[in-house]
């Protein structure tokens, strides 16, 4: 079998295939989410850094005791800002820079490598070179903004509207991801930009540590899904080696082999079950055949033989004429015999398969039966036997000639195997819409061993023939001829007290009157058949 | 030698019994099975042929009942192939099974084979001196020529050969010479034997006074 061929492997590729998808599917949305939520930690905690930079930019009014860099104007003269007020550079606002005290420590004692901040003023770079030098000499400046002066001073025409990656500052408040970095950008109402970023590294090797267990786990599972799916499916398709074995032990002749049923409880099963109740009607139509043949053969051999042997007789040395006529006639009795034989079964054989032409008229079957007996008269006579009867007219829908061949079968049955001076009874009634036929004699009987089996073919009830012109196929043609006729045939007796047959057929009217019968169609009830081709 | 056919079919039994009185046997016939077997009990046949499929009483009944009184070789005829049919009759006590269609020169020589068997009579060949017998052909020759015998003739030099130092009773002889059919005499017998001697030399059909004739 072709590995592509294979319901199991397909199954299996397939089910791979699905929990493939899904486990990627599933890893990789867990794996966002997770990615997700440490950017917005580092988000956060941006965010809240820039926040209080942002405030230490802007300290509100002092109050108490001041920890600005710079005091506020009113009280000292701005340490940076340019005396001559009237010059462009006057505007410069004057920088102040005091981080709350509650947040200095995370500017002092957090790793430095992490975070990094740039605080762009608004304004020219020449004109900010003094501010910034001031404030990076406060003794109250961060360390960790220290750290990150010379940016802050290097990208000062940032001023102008560009942000620090290069590009326009559209959005005046962003937050993205730059490499290694994560980084937050804020401009002030002021006009100040902040920048406060992170280096990612220790986030991004969790994340990467998260898609390894998550990619362990999902691997895990999908060996779990195909051992199992393997074995699900082996199981569930087990029964398909065992029906598949057994119907090639049966193509292969042994028809008496059956799927064995056990485990079975599947759809599987229910094929098996079908199968072999196939195989059991396979089985018995084949013995059938084999019997038929066997019993064809077994009726071929004696009128064969004969012909063998009186031809060999004759041959053997020279012969008068009238020597050379009794072989002659001999061997062509034989002849005859076969012939009759060939002709009954291929008669039988094209009435069971329904091929048989049929002439099909209204027929009183109780002229039949007249003619029947008329007919059958000298034999009765011969064996001083005493043939009654009582027939009531009655029309069937059939073919004359192989109606009058049942009947003739029956009766010529009950005159052969009656007793001495005996009688044989017909009688013909109509039973609600049924033409019955009813033959009944007083002989020997048919033992009930055998009664069961009467309508087979070469099926007598004396194994051993009376006579060489009872082919045993009599009742066989007999009960074809009547299915054929949509008729049923049954066989009653007892030993030595005698045997009737009835012979059941639809009638097609009454003979009292020609019309058809009143609530039927004149060919209701009667298969027809096609033409013998 | 002396056959009963026992067969049902009547151009079969009359074409057999034809072929093997042509043989040289004397044929008695029956077309059912209480004849058959009142014929087989009542009578030293050489040989039966019985056919299985008979009306009365079938083959292995009247093998089965023949075979409480007799040893009688029995040569089955019947129209069942199948080994176990085969098997049924040659256990049943058939001592061989022909299937039908058979070819008439088989049967022959089945039969004499059956009968050889009987006698302890290995081939178809008896060689008493000078006097050769061939069963087969039927021939005899003395001293290597060919010696013309009637069938009556021969049928008595085989019988006495194939019972070789056996004294064989006037009545055996006319018993297993002649069916029942046949009204010859006994002293027809005297007749043959004496016609033999003749043919074949003096001593070689011994006389026991009283008793019969042998061929030592």
């Amino acid at each position: 079998m072709k590995f592509c061929h294979s319901i199991r492997w397909r199954l299996q590729v397939w089910h791979g295939l699905v929990l493939v998808l899904v486990l990627t599917g599933f890893g990789f949305t867990a794996w966002q989410m997770e990615r997700n939520q440490a950017l917005s930690r580092v988000d956060d905690e941006l965010r809240r850094r820039e926040g209080m930079l942002a405030r230490a930019m802007h300290p509100p009014p002092p109050q108490g005791p001041h920890r600005g860099f710079f005091p506020p104007p009113p009280d000292d003269s701005p340490p940076f800002a340019p005396p001559d007020k009237a010059s462009p550079e006057d505007s410069i606002p004057a920088h102040n820079f005091a981080l709350r005290p509650e947040d200095t420590p995370f500017f002092d004692s957090l790793d430095p490598h992490k975070y990094f901040y740039r605080i762009f003023l608004a304004g020219r770079r020449e004109d900010l070179e003094r501010p910034i030098r001031e404030l990076a000499r406060s003794p109250l400046f961060p360390a960790s903004l220290a750290q990150m002066r010379p940016w802050a001073a290097s990208s000062g025409e940032n001023s102008t509207g560009m942000g620090p990656g290069g590009g326009p500052l559209r959005n005046p408040h962003r937050i993205f991801s730059d490499g290694p970095y994560r980084i937050i950008v804020d401009r002030l109402p002021s006009g100040e930009v902040i920048e406060a970023g992170c280096v990612l590294d220790p986030e991004w090797s969790a994340l990467r540590m998260v898609a390894l267990r998550l990619s362990g786990f999902g691997l895990l599972i999908l060996a779990l899904g195909l051992t199992g799916g393997s074995w699900l499916a082996g199981r569930a398709l087990s029964p398909l080696a065992e029906i598949s074995a057994a119907a090639g032990r049966i193509s292969a002749g042994n028809l008496k082999e059956r799927i064995q049923l056990e485990g079975m409880d599947s759809e599987l099963g229910q094929l098996a079950m079908v199968l072999n109740s196939t195989f059991s009607r396979l089985e018995t139509a084949f013995a059938q055949q084999q019997q038929f043949t066997a019993d064809a053969a077994h009726e071929l051999r004696t009128p064969v033989t004969v012909m063998l042997t009186q031809a060999q007789t004759a041959l053997s040395r020279e012969r008068d004429a009238a020597g050379y006529r009794q072989t002659l006639e001999a061997c062509l009795r034989a002849a005859q015999r076969m012939r009759r034989l060939i002709e009954t079964l291929s008669a039988l054989a094209r009435l069971e398969a329904g091929q048989e032409f049929m002439k099909m008229t209204s027929v009183n079957l109780a002229s039949v039966a007249e003619e029947t007996v008329r007919l059958l008269k000298p034999l009765a006579d011969e064996k001083q036997i005493e043939i009654r009867h009582d027939l009531k007219p009655v029309l069937v829908k059939g073919d004359h000639a192989r109606l009058g061949q049942v009947v003739e079968n029956l009766v010529a049955n009950a005159i052969q195997y009656n007793r001495e001076k005996g009688w044989v009874q017909l009688t013909l009634n109509c039973e609600e819409n049924v033409a019955v036929l009813k033959v009944a004699d007083c002989g020997r009987g048919i033992p009930a061993e055998v009664l069961p089996h009467v309508f087979e073919r070469f099926r007598r009830a004396d194994p051993s023939r009376t006579g060489s012109g009872n082919s045993g196929l009599g009742l066989a043609i007999s009960r074809a001829i009547v299915l054929a006729h949509n008729g049923d045939i049954e066989v009653d007796s007892r030993e030595n007290d005698g045997t009737v047959f009835r012979v059941k057929l639809p009638i097609s009217g009454s003979a009292s009157g020609t019309e058809a019968h009143p609530d039927g169609s004149p060919n209701s009830g009667i298969r027809a058949f096609p033409p013998n081709i | 030698m002396r056959a009963l056919i026992i067969e049902d079919e009547e151009d079969l039994l009359t074409s057999l019994a034809q072929a093997l009185r042509e043989e040289g046997y004397a044929v008695d016939t029956a077309d059912n099975g209480p004849d058959g077997l009142f014929n087989a009990e009542g009578i030293d046949y050489d040989a039966i042929i019985l056919d299985v499929m008979l009306p009365g009483m079938d083959g292995w009944e009247i093998l089965r009942r023949l075979r409480a009184s007799r040893k009688t070789p029995v040569l089955m005829l019947t129209a069942r192939d199948q080994t176990r049919d085969r098997v049924r009759g040659l256990d049943g006590g058939a001592d061989d099974y022909l299937v039908k269609p058979f070819d008439l020169d088989e049967l022959l020589a089945r039969l004499r084979a059956l009968i050889r068997r009987r006698v302890d009579q290995p081939t178809s060949r008896i060689v008493i001196g000078p006097v050769t017998l061939d069963t087969a052909t039927r021939q005899v020759t003395l001293n290597g020529g060919v010696v013309a015998l009637t069938a009556r003739e021969y049928s008595l030099v085989e019988f006495l050969a194939m019972h070789r130092g056996e004294v064989i009773t006037r009545t055996q002889l006319y018993d297993h010479l002649f069916d029942e059919t046949d009204t010859s005499l006994s002293n027809l017998l005297d007749v043959h034997v004496s016609n033999v001697r003749k043919k074949l030399g003096y001593g070689f059909i011994g006389t026991r006074r009283g008793h019969g004739y042998c061929i030592e």
